[in-house]
C-alpha cells in the first residue's frame, strides 16, 4: 500500500461528532467517523490510555498493518459505552479498575493474560470483562479504515460491471 | 368526498402488485402507506467508519424502521421476533430477493401428510400467476426441473458462483443433496428500463440502481402511468369502517405528520399490511356488525401465526485460507440448496428446510468473535481465514397451529392511540424435531469440507426470519379460515387480504413470490367482479 494511502486511512479513522445526512430528507442520529478531533464522553484520559494499551495488546501493530491504537479503537469504545445503559457503563468502569488492580501486582501484559485464562467460560468479573474488552476491540478495529482496508485488504463495496465468479479451487 | 374504486393499504410486494394490476385494469386506486418514500442513494455503500456507531446499531436499515412503529408485546418462546417495516415499498426495500415458487405438495399438507389444512387453491391454479410475476419483476436463475422447487420459463442469466460455493457444491454432491443457482429478483442484465446489479453485496440495505425488485421502482411507476393511482404516504390505518350491511366502506387513518384523523372511502378494500399489522388492523376494526373484528365472527383472524425458523452456521474453508483477498461481495446469495430431506426416506417429522448461502457481507471478519486468544497470532489468523468465509442459513417450515396468534391489547395503545399487537407463540414438537434434524444436517454438510465451523444454533428453534405468515388465512372451510380462494373475506364481500397473512400454511420457501402471485390473482378476480358489477 502506498504511504499516501495509508496516511489517508489513518486520517479517516479519526473521530468527530458531526451529523450525517442520509437519503433525501432524512438524517441519522449519532456520530460520523470523519476527520477531526473527538471529545471524550465517558472515559477519562487515564482510562483511555489504559484501553489503548490493552487493545493494542489484543490487536497489535505488525509488519502487515497498524494495530488498535492507530485505529483509535479506544475512542470508538468511548462512544459506544457513553451511549449504552448504566449497567454496561458500570461494567466498563469497574472492569478497567479490576484490570488496573491486577496489573499493579505484576504487569499489564500479565493482567490481560490472567483475564483471558478462561475465555468462553469466565469464572470471575475480571475474566468476564475480558470478553467485553475483546469484543469491543474486534468491533472497533475491523470497522475502522485501518482494519478494513489495510489489514483485511477488503476489495468490495464497489461498483462492478460484471461479477466474474471464480473457477473451482 | 371522493369514493375510490379500491383502497390498497400497504405498499410492499402485496400492495404494490395489487395496486399496479388494478390501476391497469381501470380502477381508481388510492394507496395508504404508513411510512414514507426514501430515495436513493441509500446508505448501502457507506463504510462503517462513515456511520454513527459504525453500523453496529443497524443505522443503515434505520431508514426503514422509524421510531413510531408501535411496540409488540411478546408472550412467546425465546428468540421469536416479528418484523415490521414502515417505508414506501415495505419489505421490498429491505429484502434479499430470493424468489421461489411453492411446490404442488406445499398446498396440500392435509391431503399428503395429514397435518394442518389444504389451501383452497393448488399449484396449477397459481402457476400462471407465478409466470406473470417472474416476467414482470425480473428473476435471475434457471429452471432446474425439480419437483420440490418448480421453475418457470423466463429467467435472466444466473449469477456466477464464488470459490466457496464450488467447494460447497462438492460437499453437497457427495451427500446426494442438490445445489442450484439461486433464483432471485435481482437483474443480471438490463431489464424493464432498470440497471443490472453492480455486485456491491448490500441488497438488504437498499439498492441505489433498482437492480433488486422494489415496488417503488417497479410497480408504482406503472400504476402512476395509468393516471388512476393516488398515493397517500404517512397514513397509518386505524380502522376499516363498515356500512349498515357490514360491508367495508372506508378506511380511517391518522396522518403521522399532522396527527389529523382522516377517512378515505372506497368500494373495495385490499389489506396488504403484512402478517402482524394486517391482523392488527382487522382486529381493531370492531363494530356492532363485527364485534370481534372485521370478518372475524369465527375468531380465526390473528390465529395460526407461523413462519420460518432459521439456523445459521459459518464455516471458514481451509483450502481458501490465506488466498489473496478478492472482491467476493456479489449479490449476496448466488446459490441455493432446495429442500432435500424428503429424498432420504420418511423422517419422523413433517416439513423440511432450504438453505440460503452467503447472504452476509464479506466485509466483517465474524470469525474474530469465535477465535480464542489475542495478539499477533490472533490477528494473523483472522486475516488468513477471511477469504474462506462461507455462510449457510437453513430456513425451516413451522406448523400452523391455532394457539399461536397475533391479538391486540385494547388497554395499551401506541402514540396514535391504536391498540398494540400481542404475539403469542410457542414452537410445537414437530418444529423442535425438525430443528434438530436441520442442525445435524448442516453440520454433516460442513463435515464434508475442511475448515473451521461455527454454528449459531442456540438451544432451540428461533423465528421468524422476517417470513411470518398465516394470521388471516385462506381456506376451503369458512369456519376455520378468514378468506376464500381469491383472498376475499368470507364475511365481507368487498374486503381482500393478499399479504403473507393469507397463507394457509407455509413451506420452507421464501414467501414473497407467492405473495405477489396471490396479489395478481386477487386483482384479476376484483377486475372481473367489477366488470360484472359485483364490486
Amino acid at each position: 500500500m502506498e504511504r499516501r494511502t495509508a496516511l489517508k486511512i489513518v486520517a479517516l479513522s479519526a473521530l468527530a461528532p458531526v451529523g450525517i445526512t442520509g437519503p433525501a430528507g432524512t438524517t441519522l442520529e449519532g456520530t460520523a467517523w470523519t476527520p477531526g478531533s473527538y471529545r471524550l464522553r465517558f472515559f477519562n484520559e487515564q482510562e483511555i490510555e489504559l484501553l489503548d494499551n490493552l487493545m493494542e495488546m489484543i490487536i497489535p501493530a505488525d509488519d502487515h498493518s497498524p494495530g488498535a491504537r492507530a485505529a483509535q479503537v479506544s475512542l470508538f469504545a468511548d462512544l459506544m459505552v457513553a451511549t449504552s445503559d448504566n449497567h454496561l457503563k458500570e461494567v466498563w468502569r469497574s472492569g478497567l479498575q479490576l484490570m488496573r488492580h491486577e496489573a499493579s501486582r505484576s504487569s499489564l501484559q500479565a493482567a490481560l493474560a490472567r483475564s483471558a485464562v478462561n475465555e468462553g467460560n469466565p469464572k470471575n468479573d475480571l475474566e468476564r470483562f475480558y470478553g467485553h474488552l475483546k469484543e469491543m476491540t474486534i468491533n472497533g478495529y475491523y470497522t475502522s479504515a485501518i482494519g478494513i482496508h489495510h489489514d483485511l485488504q477488503y476489495q468490495g463495496n464497489t461498483y462492478l460491471q460484471r461479477f466474474p465468479g471464480t473457477s473451482e479451487p | 368526498m371522493m369514493t375510490y374504486d379500491v383502497c390498497v393499504i400497504g405498499s410492499g410486494p402485496a400492495g404494490g402488485t395489487a395496486a399496479k394490476e388494478l390501476c391497469e385494469g381501470g380502477a381508481k386506486v388510492i394507496m395508504l402507506e404508513a411510512g414514507q418514500q426514501v430515495d436513493p442513494p441509500y446508505l448501502s455503500h457507506k463504510w462503517p467508519y462513515e456511520l454513527p456507531y459504525r453500523g453496529l446499531r443497524d443505522e443503515k436499515q434505520a431508514l426503514f424502521y422509524p421510531k413510531d412503529i408501535s411496540k409488540v408485546i411478546y408472550d412467546s418462546s425465546p428468540r421469536v421476533d416479528v418484523d415490521r417495516v414502515r417505508v414506501l415499498g415495505g419489505r421490498s426495500l429491505h429484502w434479499n430477493a430470493v424468489t421461489l415458487r411453492y411446490a404442488p405438495q406445499d398446498f396440500e399438507e392435509w391431503s399428503m401428510r395429514g397435518v394442518e389444512e389444504d389451501w383452497p387453491i393448488g399449484y396449477e391454479e397459481l402457476a400462471p400467476y407465478y409466470d406473470r410475476v417472474e416476467k414482470l419483476i425480473g428473476v435471475c436463475g434457471r429452471n432446474d426441473h425439480l419437483a420440490i422447487l418448480p421453475g418457470g420459463n423466463h429467467y435472466l442469466p444466473p449469477i456466477p458462483w464464488r470459490a466457496s460455493e464450488h467447494v460447497l457444491a462438492r460437499a453437497t454432491k457427495s451427500l446426494g443433496i442438490p445445489l442450484i443457482s439461486v433464483r432471485k429478483a435481482v437483474l443480471t442484465v438490463p431489464y424493464d428500463n432498470r440497471s443490472p446489479c453492480h455486485y456491491c453485496g448490500h441488497c438488504m440495505d437498499g439498492c441505489d440502481v433498482s437492480a433488486i425488485f422494489t415496488t417503488p421502482d417497479c410497480m408504482l411507476p406503472k400504476a402512476r402511468a395509468t393516471g388512476n393511482f393516488t398515493l397517500r404516504q404517512n397514513a397509518i390505518a386505524r380502522e376499516i369502517l363498515v356500512d349498515r350491511e357490514g360491508r367495508a366502506r372506508a378506511v380511517s387513518f391518522v396522518d403521522r405528520i399532522t396527527k389529523k384523523e382522516e377517512e378515505v372511502s372506497a368500494r373495495v378494500i385490499v389489506v396488504c399490511c403484512a402478517t402482524v399489522e394486517s391482523a392488527r388492523l382487522l382486529l381493531n376494526s370492531r363494530s356492532p356488525r363485527h364485534p370481534n373484528g372485521l370478518g372475524n365472527s369465527n375468531g380465526v383472524i390473528g390465529r395460526y401465526l407461523h413462519g420460518h425458523h432459521l439456523t445459521i452456521v459459518q464455516t471458514y474453508l481451509e483450502e481458501l485460507k490465506g488466498t489473496p483477498p478478492i472482491n467476493q461481495d456479489g449479490a449476496t446469495d448466488h446459490v441455493y440448496i432446495p429442500r432435500y430431506n424428503h429424498l432420504f426416506g420418511k423422517p419422523d417429522y413433517t416439513g423440511g428446510w432450504g438453505i440460503q448461502v452467503n447472504y452476509a457481507s464479506y466485509m466483517f471478519p465474524f470469525q474474530a468473535h469465535h477465535l480464542h486468544g489475542y495478539g499477533a497470532a490472533f490477528k494473523t489468523q483472522v486475516r488468513k481465514m477471511q477469504p474462506g468465509f462461507l455462510q449457510m442459513g437453513a430456513f425451516g417450515k413451522t406448523l400452523s397451529t391455532p394457539g399461536n396468534s397475533v391479538s391486540v391489547d385494547l388497554n395499551q395503545v401506541d402514540q396514535y392511540g391504536i391498540p398494540v399487537p400481542v404475539v403469542r407463540y410457542q414452537f410445537v414438537e414437530n418444529d423442535v424435531a425438525m430443528w434438530k434434524a436441520q442442525t445435524q444436517s448442516l453440520l454433516e454438510i460442513c463435515s464434508k469440507m475442511k475448515g473451521s465451523v461455527y454454528p449459531d444454533f442456540g438451544t432451540g428453534p428461533s423465528g421468524f426470519a422476517s417470513h411470518e405468515v398465516g394470521t388471516v388465512r385462506m381456506g376451503k372451510n369458512p369456519k376455520t379460515s378468514a378468506l376464500d380462494s381469491n383472498c376475499r373475506s368470507h364475511e365481507v364481500a368487498n374486503l381482500f387480504v393478499t399479504d403473507g397473512s393469507c397463507f394457509t400454511t407455509s413451506s420452507e420457501k421464501n414467501p414473497t413470490l407467492t405473495i405477489m402471485a396471490l396479489s395478481v390473482r386477487a386483482a384479476d378476480y376484483i377486475k372481473k367482479q367489477r366488470k360484472l358489477g359485483q364490486l
